[in-house]
């Protein structure tokens, strides 16, 4: 426990000094903020462009304020998650290749506490980076467009934020045994695989962690009232993802303590 | 009294590949242990292996007399050939976590630092980022995470070859005050180092050892009566240094053009036999050296075998 204690504090050290915990929530507020004031300004940037019908203006309708906000999380599931899964791809990979990790494991630390402390600096970046950009988001997407629920933003950003724990997961277990810039290439395959069968099979895959989203969004739109078992089984399952994940970075790091 | 280290039949393959063969020793508490062998003869897969960095194919490492595989880690120094650092680190803030890894206090762990610091002279550079460091710096660095939680061994990579003359100097007067602390084993394959600070040396070769004992055993075991000549460039001569080769007092004989060393059995009679000769043929002799041979003759036999 202290070795984890230990390496934590080192980890978060290093997300100060590389300055991963200025630029990346920047990038996040960045993407909170445009998505609102796209929204609002759209008939105004519509008519600028000059050649569309005005037929066409006269149409559009002004997103209610739930939906803006889902849109402004769905930006975290793309540019977000891109971001997160490049900043965390060497966690693990960088220490191996570097030879830093020679040092560390000639020490009386367990593969264990090593992973979960990177994990944890994983887990404190992401809570940082969606917390500010989805309060900004929400703030102006409150000041803009209409009012929101408070409450149900911090549940959907909470749920959002699980479907990013769990592909930074996946991005640590890659990057126990594989070099940094595969482990975020097979990560983010494995986000784009989830959601893209997700999205063909809703009705058989509804409980594994990539219908995250989807539930964000309705939570939202809908009200917590039409949330039902589902919900549940997604939460469960991402949260075993996770632990599989963990120990399985753990144990192969154990198993291949130095390249060959 | 068990030794701090036994070693059993130790192996470690990679494929087909037999990096370290089936090796045995034991290190004395106190002492000083060279690893000695050319590159590629297992010298870092073994102290890997030591260190508990690389499982072994086979056989076992124990501690004091500990059941293998019991963790020991927490006993050991380390320093691989070429360390690597965290580079946005300080030198202090490195040794620090270090040492609190090893199982030190935080208020320990920070004197403790400070004091290894000041004696391999970073006492100045300890709360600059490590990334602008010189390599004879890391290297010191290096000694320091390693020494600084007093481990019982020290393991060491080949801490001197990456080094210009005089860090090699320095690096060579600290590991001689450490020894007289705590028990070494070092890599190296400069014969002169380990015979510089070392009690004990293993000779290892193509990850067999070729040859183990103290430093004066060793020297005493391979003192063969050498005579080394050499003659002027003329045929007659050459073909009878050649014939030197065959007589019944040389063991092993090697004639290089107009140089030649002869192990001789008896050395009174060999220097008899080819000085009068010599004066009796009228061979130009241009030196003449009997002697015995050295440690360095059988590191080279070793190596070039």
């Amino acid at each position: 426990m202290r070795g984890m204690w230990i390496f934590s504090q080192k980890e978060m050290l290093e997300l100060v000094r590389s300055y991963k915990l200025a630029w990346i929530p920047v990038v996040f507020i960045i993407l909170g903020i445009m998505q609102p004031l796209t929204t609002y300004y759209m008939p105004e940037i519509l008519k600028a462009s000059g050649n569309v019908p005005p037929a066409l203006l006269e149409s559009y309708e002004m997103p209610g304020a739930a939906a803006t906000m889902a849109q402004a999380l769905g930006q975290y599931g793309t540019m977000g998650l891109l971001v997160l899964v490049l900043a965390g791809m060497n966690s693990l990979s960088g220490e191996r290749y570097s030879g830093t990790a020679e040092l560390v494991l000639v020490r009386p630390v367990s593969m264990i506490s090593i992973v979960f402390a990177k994990w944890v600096a994983q887990l404190i970046l992401l809570a940082v980076c969606l917390g500010f950009g989805a309060a900004v988001a929400a703030y102006y997407t409150g000041q803009l467009i209409g009012d929101l629920s408070w409450m149900l933003v911090i549940f959907a950003t909470g749920i959002y934020g699980l479907w990013l724990l769990c592909i930074q997961s996946l991005t640590l277990l890659f990057s126990a045994f594989l070099r940094g810039p595969v482990a975020a290439f097979m990560a983010l395959l494995s986000a784009a695989a989830l959601s893209l069968l997700n999205s063909f099979l809703p009705n058989w895959l509804e409980w594994t962690p990539a219908s995250l989203p989807a539930y964000s969004a309705q939570l939202l739109t809908e009200g917590s009232k039409s949330m039902g078992s589902a919900l549940t089984g997604s939460l469960v399952s991402a949260g075993l993802l996770i632990i599989l994940c963990i120990i399985g970075a753990s144990l192969i790091t154990g198993r291949k303590k130095l390249i060959d | 009294m068990p030794s701090l280290m036994q070693v059993r039949n130790l192996s470690k393959s990679y494929g087909k590949h037999l990096s370290v063969n089936n090796i045995n020793f034991d290190i004395e508490k106190g002492h000083c242990i060279a690893l000695l062998g050319p590159n590629g003869a297992g010298k870092t897969t073994t102290l890997r292996m030591m260190a508990g960095l690389l499982l072994p194919t086979s056989g076992s490492i124990s501690f004091e007399g500990a059941i293998p595989g019991s963790d020991y880690r927490q006993q050991l120094g380390y320093l691989p050939q070429s360390p690597s650092f965290y580079g946005w680190m300080s030198g202090e803030e490195y040794v620090v976590f270090a040492a609190k890894l090893s199982g030190l206090g935080s208020r320990d762990a920070v004197k403790m630092a400070a004091e290894v610091l000041e004696r391999v002279g970073l006492k100045d550079a300890a709360r600059r980022r490590i990334a602008g460091y010189s390599g004879g710096m890391k290297q010191r660095l290096g000694l320091a995470q390693a020494l600084v939680h007093r481990p019982r061994l020290l393991l060491l990579d080949e801490p001197v070859s990456a080094l210009d003359p005089i860090g090699r100097r320095e690096v060579m007067e600290m590991l001689r005050e450490i020894r007289e602390e705590t028990t070494i084993i070092f890599s190296t394959h400069v014969l002169h180092d380990a015979e510089e600070i070392c009690d004990d040396i293993i000779l290892l070769n193509q990850g067999v050892i070729a040859e183990q004992g103290t430093l004066g055993a060793l020297r005493s075991k391979y003192r063969i009566p050498v005579i080394r000549m050499r003659v002027e460039k003329q045929e007659q001569a050459v073909q009878w240094l050649q014939s030197i080769a065959s007589r019944t007092f040389v063991t092993e004989g090697q004639v290089s053009g107009e140089d030649a060393v002869f192990n001789v059995s008896d050395i009174k009679e060999a220097r008899q036999v080819i000085v009068q000769e010599a004066a009796a043929l009228g061979i130009p002799l241009l030196h003449f050296e009997a002697g015995s041979s050295t440690l360095e003759d059988l590191f080279m036999k070793v190596v070039g075998s």
